[in-house]
């Protein structure tokens, strides 16, 4: 079975959960622990203000709190998470604070997170926050006059913590931020991550939200031109793609298992997306293997070919490569590169010029630069272009919106692919996706795009994120990922009626990347998925984000159904998002939202309803006794009352 | 019949839509009257399918005043001249391009039209949009037609009723609406002083104003001759704990000053209730410069209109950033909030002090009570204030708008820096301002319809000036009325339908009478006295602190812990903290009361470009079915359905619920409109989509000026011209094939 919250081992769990009075309350959260990686208003979030922090939404929710409780959120103590284990706790530790300045209080390490509890007596600050986020921790310095030690921790979501404590007299004890980085680093001290303990019983199984066959279906898919392909039932073809591949008819298996010897790491190309009404598809795949002798493979282009014709409206196939066309030209070197006009016909190339995962690593460093721990208010947005990072957005946003025109206005079927199409290809399709079909642009429908682009088709998250892993300066991580929610934000910024999700969705989304409290984002594929049975034994993100679904909807949401948005991709509306950035900085208070006075208005609107509703029957009534008394008749409700709505 | 007359025309003008084609282009006739450039065309241009109709100008109109620079081409010369007014053109023009003031740019082109005729539309346009007399403005042919008709008879006012409600708004131009102020706001030591009637001792202050209770009216005559332009201090606004607002020019007698500032200073105390000290504000040394707030625009509007879209687009930030534009309209956000600490928090009265008491005292006086009084963020009181602070303070409209271009030196857009400080808090507290960023656009845009008294004139002394010798100029019989009659840009119906000016109606506003939510059930509470409102977020319903923080607070959360376990800082702060920073700061960990105090955040991260105003003619930047104005569309809908149950209850209260069928009856208060532009249909199965004609520029749709007609249906068009930079070479190799 299933890790997952069914209802009926809902008995057992909570009479061995471990979890004390403030759990039981709770029925479906990742309670308290979580909050603090949560985006609530900055005036909660901020890393130096207590407030919300200490409340899970359920307990805000439980109007009458006993007193016993209200002190318990008061306490030195992290509010744990079932499973979850104190590993260490060190007094008189200073958290030097880069907005309030030193505070001394308590630092708890468990299995799962660092917390840290101010002592002072004016403070009520606490940080909460888990051993996923931290990158890396290091001794600044030497021992101080005071005999204290600086430590810095560097962490994955735009903050870095700094710390100072006396050093243990026994020597031989071990200084609370070894015990830390054990338990930050789980792949490097063979530990195993929390998410295989955490247990917790939500009324959803998010691992149930994607399924290849299902999201097919959907699409329409089988049809007369595409068909569904076991060749890579068990991953023999290309161990990082998923198990079902849809092709087109005319290629039989053998050809794909000579077309994946051609294309990188045999991502070949296949559908990710078809038009309901042209026909017109999305396909992706990797680079094909060229190299410096412009190798040719008869497959690869009679799929192509196929590709094209599977699509009756075009006559014609573009190609876009991700990359810019030097990068693409140098891969030949490598054995890689692009596909050449001579050997395929009809098709047209087009390089989207979106720089590779170094730049990209490059620019996010220099953006926490500019906005941790304060920004420089004189040179902000020069400060802010220096750092390139809006423009990366704005390349991606307008090589997937180039990609949505041609499939909806040009009717013509595109092949995405970059280098190996696990990064920059996973950005420009699941974009272009979102730009045209509004299914992906409910809560539901995002999951599985997520699920289907991103985690299915074998983007390397523990790679790109280094879940665990200590080696921080891993060439290999990159924010892709991040780039892609920022994307979408930019998109729910110029359209705020077509998502069905909020800012805080995402927010949660990207907070849950790096808490390894849920296996979803976790492994490199959807084989080494199975092969760790992530799916039995740890919960999906989606498990959580179901269960409280309100939290992450937008009041504003129209369901506009076969609405295609094209966002204006210029730096005139982009913007930094200063909600996930920025928002550590306790200045950064969001500004004051409309969602919570739209709530006002829906109560005020049902209120009246009612009212009305209860006048009309008065209304009615009267008439009806009205009548009845005329007519001296006993039959009661003859006379129709108009109504209307 | 409105007293305008068409001074030249030409025939076969195209009006060119697209940058760089002309196949989308207009044909037309050019016209140009002493009120107005027209172009008249009978091709059809994709009906838009909301109207939106202004009384005074065409969809291709733009007025006279609206011309900034009239710029002559000759493509075959290579000759380019910016015209003058009585100014000769010695090449045929093929070419006719108008920058306007509000940011657009026409172009015309003469290619099939007569050279002759062409050269005399464009010289009659640079006459006729650079006047050489102030009776030549528009507004005054207008004034007379209207009051006494084309004929010269005066014409009998129908009801003597504004139907647009523009008499609602105070002018503050007799001593009741003075009055009435000094009432509502507790201002009791303060008295209406009539000292200037007939301005006979400033030229530039109204002939009414309010001073302390404690001057004598012949110490007040003989203090104006050692103040600048003779502008005694003038009262501006009071706080419920009794600190009082005060503007006044700096003392030109240098010998006089101190005994000046003391008996002034004196008597501002003994209006307070609790004899607090006055603070004086002095905003030449703090704030920047008219010359350098115009400098700012002008590098504003390079970068968003005269720039190629796509070559400023790498440099857009850093543009954004070297016009100074948004870090002139934080200085003076945070010089208003420094004036509210002192009232507010210090409890002190504040004098602001500014050579000639006209300009910068304008924009703060009027942000400080923006900032403190609810009151202002009505549509009513936003109205008067901008009447009192501005018109009536004698802020001069006809040098800043430089309406005869005559001296550049002196135009200055100090009330757009006005409006986009007022948009940055309407941004950040969208529910606290009963109008929308289109009033504040049509408001700016009315600027440059000269025929309102609102901003034709430099005081109410030059109209008063000015109306008495046109008319005397045209001998025109005077009957009963004392002079011209200007419009005030508050009579609204001069320029919009009833149903358009619901435009300026926010569904979301938390008024007076807001109805807030708690637990559930809804309340509407009142405030009980009138003077509760600057007392702040403490004296007011607790149900309505939490009001709106947090997107995603739960309506039962508001009166949870939040509050107890919120972090004070207070002690752990450094010291360099100054005490207005220390106020700001307690304020914004306190919820906020929309009907009390309001702060701006002034992080250069939260005070962003008004993209409605700057950027909605620019098509490529417009965003085709989304904007804010689509959760405004979901949001009107809502509040409309709650106007209409609201009607449905009374309609059932008033007929005594017997046999009411409320259906049949109307809305009383408004016979055929809501509140509400957009209207909840009332049908069963209510399709909920967003209409398509909206864009992020909505109502001011670029279609006509300079853009693409066709821009709705190909967004491949205008991606491609908003992304040519990202292609390689070799990509737009092949884009062309």
């Amino acid at each position: 079975m299933e890790k997952s919250g069914s209802v009926d081992s809902l008995g057992s769990r909570q009479s061995s959960s471990r979890q004390p009075s403030v759990d039981s309350l709770s029925s479906s959260s990742t309670s308290r622990s979580d909050r603090s990686s949560q985006a609530k208003p900055a005036s909660a979030m901020s890393s130096d203000s207590a407030s919300t922090n200490e409340l899970s939404p359920e307990l805000r929710q439980q109007s009458k709190l006993p007193a016993k409780l209200l002190r318990g959120l008061n306490s030195n103590e992290p509010q744990l998470l079932p499973k979850e284990t104190v590993q260490d706790t060190a007094k008189d530790v200073t958290y030097i604070c880069p907005f309030i300045g030193a505070l001394r209080g308590t630092l708890t390490v468990t299995n799962y997170r660092l917390f840290f509890k101010c002592m002072d007596r004016d403070q009520s600050l606490a940080l909460d926050i888990p051993l996923g986020v931290v990158s890396r921790v290091e001794k600044i310095g030497g021992t101080s006059s005071r005999g204290e030690v600086s430590y810095g921790v560097v962490c994955k979501d735009m903050r870095n913590l700094q710390f100072a404590h006396r050093q243990p007299d026994d020597t031989l004890k071990k200084s609370i931020f070894e015990v830390l980085m054990k338990y930050a680093y789980p792949i490097s001290n063979s530990l195993a991550f929390f998410a295989y303990d955490y247990e917790q019983i939500f009324p959803e199984n998010g691992w149930k939200v994607f399924d290849a066959l299902a999201e097919s279906k959907r699409q329409g898919l089988p049809n007369e031109s595409w068909r569904i392909s076991k060749v890579n039932d068990h991953y023999e073809l290309c161990d990082s793609y998923p198990s079902t591949l849809v092709v087109p008819v005319t290629i039989p298996d053998e050809d794909l298992r000579r077309i994946a010897a051609f294309r990188a790491k045999g991502r070949i190309p296949v559908l990710s997306w078809i038009h309901p009404e042209t026909q017109a598809t999305v396909v992706r795949c990797s680079q094909p293997m060229v190299g410096v002798n412009s190798k040719r493979c008869k497959e690869d282009e009679k799929l192509l070919q196929a590709i094209m014709d599977a699509n009756a409206q075009s006559h014609k196939l573009f190609i876009f490569d991700a990359r810019p066309s030097v990068n693409a030209t140098a891969n030949k070197m490598k054995g890689g590169g692009y596909e050449s006009e001579d050997a395929y016909q009809n098709a047209e190339l087009v390089f989207l010029d979106i720089h590779n995962i170094h730049v990209m690593r490059e620019s996010l460093r220099k953006l926490k630069e500019v906005v941790y721990p304060n920004i420089e208010e004189s040179h902000w947005l020069s400060n802010l272009e220096s750092t390139h990072w809006l423009e990366h957005i704005k390349v991606i946003l307008a090589g997937a919106l180039r990609i949505a025109d041609k499939v909806e206005s040009g009717k013509t079927s595109v092949v995405v692919h970059c280098s190996d199409g696990w990064d920059r290809t996973a950005q420009l399709t699941s974009l272009a996706m979102l730009m045209l079909d509004s299914h992906y642009r409910t809560i539901r429908g995002f999951e599985v795009l997520v699920e289907k682009e991103w985690v299915s088709f074998g983007h390397r998250f523990q790679m790109r994120i280094g879940h665990g892993d200590k080696n921080h300066t891993d060439a290999d991580r990159s924010p892709v990922f991040l780039q892609f929610i920022d994307c979408v934000w930019q998109m729910i910024r110029q359209f705020p009626t077509a998502f069905e999700f909020n800012e805080y969705f995402l927010i949660t989304i990207l907070d849950h990347l790096y808490s390894c409290l849920f296996g979803t984002f976790m492994c490199n594929s959807e084989q080494q998925r199975l092969k760790e049975e992530l799916p039995k034994k740890t919960l999906s993100l989606w498990s959580y984000i179901n269960s409280q679904l309100e939290e992450f909807t937008n009041p504003f949401y129209v369901n506009y159904s076969s609405h295609v948005l094209f966002p204006v991709v210029s730096m005139r509306h982009l913007e930094l998002w200063v909600g996930y950035y920025i928002r550590w900085n306790p200045r950064m208070r969001p500004q004051e939202p409309v969602h919570q006075r739209y709530k006002e208005l829906l109560a005020k609107r049902s209120e009246l309803q009612k009212r009305v509703e209860e006048l009309r029957r008065e209304v009615a009534n009267k008439a009806a006794s009205l009548t009845s008394e005329r007519a001296g008749s006993p039959t009661r409700s003859i006379t129709p009352v108009q109504t209307f709505v | 019949g409105n007293g305008e007359i068409v001074v030249n025309e030409a025939n076969f003008v195209r009006k060119c839509i697209a940058a760089e084609s002309s196949q989308d282009d207009l044909w037309g006739k050019l016209i140009c009257t002493n009120f107005k450039i027209s172009f008249i065309t009978h091709n059809s241009i994709p009906q838009q399918k909301f109207q939106y109709v202004h009384h005074l100008l065409g969809e291709h109109d733009i007025p006279l005043a609206c011309v900034d620079q009239v710029v002559t081409v000759n493509d075959a010369k290579g000759k380019q001249k910016v015209l003058g007014s009585n100014q000769k053109l010695k090449f045929n023009p093929t070419e006719l391009i108008l920058y306007c003031k509000d940011f657009r740019i026409v172009r015309f082109r003469f290619d099939e039209a007569g050279p002759e005729s062409a050269k005399k539309v464009c010289l009659a346009i640079a006459h006729y949009s650079q006047p050489a007399d102030p009776q030549l403005l528009f507004g005054f042919e207008f004034a007379q037609s209207r009051q006494y008709g084309s004929s010269g008879n005066i014409i009998e006012r129908v009801n003597g009723v504004d139907p647009g409600g523009g008499c609602q708004t105070p002018l503050f131009d007799r001593p009741s609406d003075w009055d009435r102020e000094i009432k509502r706001t507790g201002a009791s030591e303060w008295r209406v002083c009539s000292i200037n009637e007939g301005y006979t001792v400033s030229p530039s202050l109204p002939e009414y104003f309010v001073v302390p209770a404690s001057m004598a009216d012949l110490d007040l005559k003989q203090y104006a001759c050692s103040y600048t332009g003779q502008r005694i201090p003038m009262w501006c606004w009071n706080h419920s704990n009794g600190s009082s607002l005060v503007r006044m020019s700096s003392i030109c007698d240098v010998q006089q000053q101190r005994k000046l500032d003391q008996r002034v200073s004196s008597a501002i105390t003994k209006s307070h209730p609790q004899r607090s000290e006055v603070l004086t504000s002095d905003l030449d040394k703090t704030l920047p410069s008219i010359q350098e707030v115009q400098a700012a625009l002008i590098k504003l509007r390079q970068s968003c209109v005269i720039e190629p879209f796509e070559e400023s687009e790498e440099k857009w930030l850093s543009s954004m950033e070297n016009s100074r534009w948004t870090e002139y309209v934080r200085a003076f956000l945070r010089h208003a909030v420094e004036v509210v600490y002192m009232l507010e928090g210090k409890r002190v009265s504040v004098s602001l002090q500014e050579e000639e008491d006209r300009d910068l005292c304008c924009v703060v006086a009027s942000l400080v009570q923006l900032m403190l009084d609810p009151h202002c963020r009505s549509l009513v009181g936003f109205q008067a204030l901008v009447q009192k602070e501005w018109v009536m303070a004698g802020h001069r409209f006809l040098d800043r708008c430089n309406h005869l271009k005559k001296n550049d030196k002196e135009e200055a857009p100090l009330f757009l820096l006005f409006l986009d400080c007022v948009w940055q808090l309407m941004n950040q507290y969208p529910a606290a301002f009963e109008f929308t960023e289109t009033y504040l656009t049509v408001l700016s845009d009315s600027m440059w319809i000269p025929v309102f008294s609102t901003f034709l004139f430099n005081c109410p002394q030059q109209r008063a000036e000015y109306s008495r010798e046109f008319v005397h100029s045209k001998s025109i019989p005077l009957g009963n009325e004392q002079a011209l009659k200007f419009p005030p840009v508050w009579d609204w119906s001069q320029q919009f339908t009833l149903k358009d000016q619901t435009l300026f109606n926010n569904p979301l506003y938390v008024g007076k009478g807001a109805t807030c939510v708690q637990n559930g059930t809804v309340k509407t509470f009142r405030r009980t006295k009138q003077r509760n409102y600057s007392s702040t977020v403490r004296g007011v319903p607790s149900a309505l602190k939490n009001g709106l923080r947090g997107d995603v607070d739960t309506l039962s959360r508001r009166n949870s812990l939040v509050a107890r376990l919120r972090p004070d800082f207070s002690q752990a702060r450094e010291v360099t903290e100054t005490p207005c920073e220390r106020f700001t700061r307690e304020w914004f960990s306190r919820p906020t009361d929309l009907q009390g105090l309001l702060l701006p955040q002034l992080l250069p991260t939260h005070v962003t470009l008004w993209r409605l105003y700057f950027l909605r003619w620019v098509p490529e930047a417009s965003i085709s079915q989304g904007g804010a104005i689509t959760a405004f569309h979901k949001l009107s809908l809502l509040a409309d359905e709650i106007e209409s149950l609201q009607n449905q209850l009374r309609q059932y209260n008033t007929s005594g619920g017997v046999g009411g069928t409320p259906a049949s009856t109307p809305n009383p208060a408004h016979p055929e409109h809501g509140r509400m532009y957009f209207k909840c249909t009332p049908s069963p199965n209510r399709a909920a989509s967003t209409p398509e004609y909206l864009s992020s520029s909505f109502p001011f749709s670029p279609v006509g000026n300079l853009c693409r007609r066709s821009i709705l249906g190909t967004p491949l068009t205008k991606f491609l011209n908003g992304a040519k930079i990202w292609l390689s070479t070799e990509t737009l190799a092949n884009e062309t094939v």
